[in-house]
């Protein structure tokens, strides 16, 4: 059912989600994303961003179309294959989602641990990536005695020390002033650049337009915007 | 399960158990009390059931034989009712041996005996016991149509009683265990709903880095296992000493009471309720778990 040689990382034909209250989240929606592609999803809240990411990580389900993500079918799926799929990916989110009780390091071992890895591959993995982020001398530190910013790299962290093909960002500067994003920002391109597909959620103008990336917007349930190197379109 | 999965595991229980332990005191405490309550009816029901048994399986028939009848009529008789099928023992009582055992049992009042003079007005008989209590009533009947036989009597209320009462006393006991372990999953599933809840952001967080359900479910069910584990052995204590403490104070009063020997019986009765705590606390924690690992 896997086949992750494929050009294309994401592929939707067709899709569709309509919510059990009749709500057309997304409508139709014919898009393909290829290996190492840096794409940016934005449009208004409630236009369907939320439901595209979900869908990507198979926490729903599409009501019609085929949607192949990593070389994964996520209609014909069976339920105890979700966990593999998920550690191909990794996540971030606008609200970090880190464990209060855990340091840095553990934050960004859990990952790494609850699929079984290796302790001595977890141990040089995770001081790898907190070198990528620029935490490593933070190792001890508690997510409360962090930065808003330096939180979200910690999240970072914790998405690619498992070496996932494909990162989903969803409003990841969301929280952040301007000068942090692009902090984060300049993170994510520095792991594009080593081959990883990142795809991003964001309502963030300045970033848009600056990256002159691929752009997909999405209104009312369908994209209305596929620029190979677009701006944000909207005013902010 | 790897080794270094494992150690997480118990740490991760270690420290919840540390974190909700009003909570753990509490459940623990509950499946103590319910499992105490269940092995307490368990040990009755079954001391119950033993003693209608015994009850039941020396219920006998009298068969009344005729005055005129010989002693070669007598043995044939006899040999009758021992080839009947069912019948345990068949023993043969003389008026002599009938009138000397009803001495006895007048005890301080034997002068009454003397209002019959010398004659003895009480008929031979055999007394015969059956294989199975059951019996008793179609075996009666047929015995009653031999030649030579009178009446054959036994005491047909006490046993029909019997068998109600026993009937009854396992219903209700069974009933009485059904609610109170469902009681317990009940308890149990609540304190470890609360562990669940909280720690929901890290299921969450679990489930998006791709852990496994069962890698999930393991910590909680252990958690439940634990509870129920602890709380089992307490009880079986208590029911071990409280057993102990009962039968010396029954054997006091009536030695040959037929309650069930201390041993193998609470053997039987710790692996029960140890068991059954194993059981309850996982099913409970299974119940409370099902829930959040819809992510």
């Amino acid at each position: 059912m896997k086949s992750p040689n494929e050009i294309n990382i994401i592929k939707m034909k067709n899709i569709s989600k309509i919510y059990d209250n009749g709500a057309v989240a997304l409508d139709k929606v014919d898009i393909s994303i290829k290996r190492g592609e840096f794409v940016f999803i934005v449009g208004t809240s409630g236009a369907g961003k939320s439901t595209f990411i979900k869908l990507l990580l198979r926490e729903i389900l599409p009501t019609s179309g085929l949607l192949l993500v990593n070389g994964y079918d996520i209609n014909k799926m069976p339920r105890h294959e979700i966990p593999y799929l998920r550690r191909s990916l990794g996540v971030i989110f606008q609200d970090y989602r880190l464990l209060p009780n855990k340091t840095v390091y553990e934050n960004v071992a859990f990952a790494m641990r609850v699929i079984e890895s290796p302790r001595r591959l977890v141990l040089r993995s995770v001081n790898s990536v907190l070198d990528v982020v620029g935490l490593r001398a933070k190792y001890k530190c508690f997510p409360s005695q962090l930065s808003g910013g330096e939180q979200q790299r910690v999240a970072i962290a914790r998405a690619i020390v498992n070496n996932p093909s494909l990162i989903i960002a969803d409003e990841p500067t969301g929280n952040l002033d301007p000068e942090t994003s692009w902090e984060i920002m300049d993170i994510f391109q520095r792991i594009n650049a080593a081959g990883t597909t990142i795809v991003m959620a964001t309502h963030d103008k300045t970033i848009v337009d600056t990256m002159q990336k691929r752009v997909l917007a999405i209104e009312n349930g369908c994209i209305v915007r596929d620029e190979a190197s677009g701006g944000y379109g909207y005013e902010a | 399960m790897k080794l270094r999965t494992t150690e997480y595991f118990v740490k991760e229980v270690a420290a919840s158990l540390k974190r909700n332990n009003w909570m753990s005191l509490a459940s623990i405490g509950t499946v103590t009390i319910s499992l105490f309550i269940l092995g307490l009816f368990l040990m009755v029901v079954v001391n119950l059931d033993r003693m209608a048994s015994t009850l039941e399986s020396q219920v006998q028939i009298s068969v009344y034989l005729k005055d005129d009848i010989t002693k070669k009529q007598t043995d044939s008789l006899e040999e009758k009712l021992s080839s009947l099928q069912g019948i345990d023992t068949v023993k043969y009582i003389s008026k002599e041996d009938a009138m000397k055992r009803f001495s006895e049992r007048l005890g301080d009042q034997k002068y009454l005996l003397s209002a019959l003079d010398d004659t003895n007005p009480l008929p031979n008989a055999f007394e015969i016991t059956v294989k199975d209590p059951q019996l008793v009533k179609t075996a009666s009947k047929e015995v009653e149509n031999f030649p030579g036989v009178d009446t054959a009597v036994y005491a047909q209320d006490v046993v029909e009683h019997l068998f109600d009462l026993t009937r009854l006393v396992r219903l209700i006991g069974l009933s009485i265990i059904v609610f109170l372990a469902g009681a317990t999953i009940f308890i149990i599933s609540n304190t470890i709903r609360l562990t669940v809840f909280a720690r929901r952001k890290e299921i969450a967080i679990m489930k998006y880095v791709g852990a496994t359900d069962w890698f999930i479910r393991w910590p909680f069910l252990l958690e439940g296992v634990v509870l129920g584990f602890i709380g089992s052995n307490i009880a079986v204590i208590l029911l071990r000493l409280a057993y102990i403490a009962l039968t010396q104070k029954i054997y006091d009063m009536m030695t040959f009471f037929p309650l069930i020997p201390l041993y193998p019986f609470l053997t039987y009765v710790t692996i029960i309720i140890i068991l059954s705590g194993i059981v309850i606390g996982a099913l409970g924690s299974v119940i409370s778990i099902k829930r959040f690992l819809e992510v």
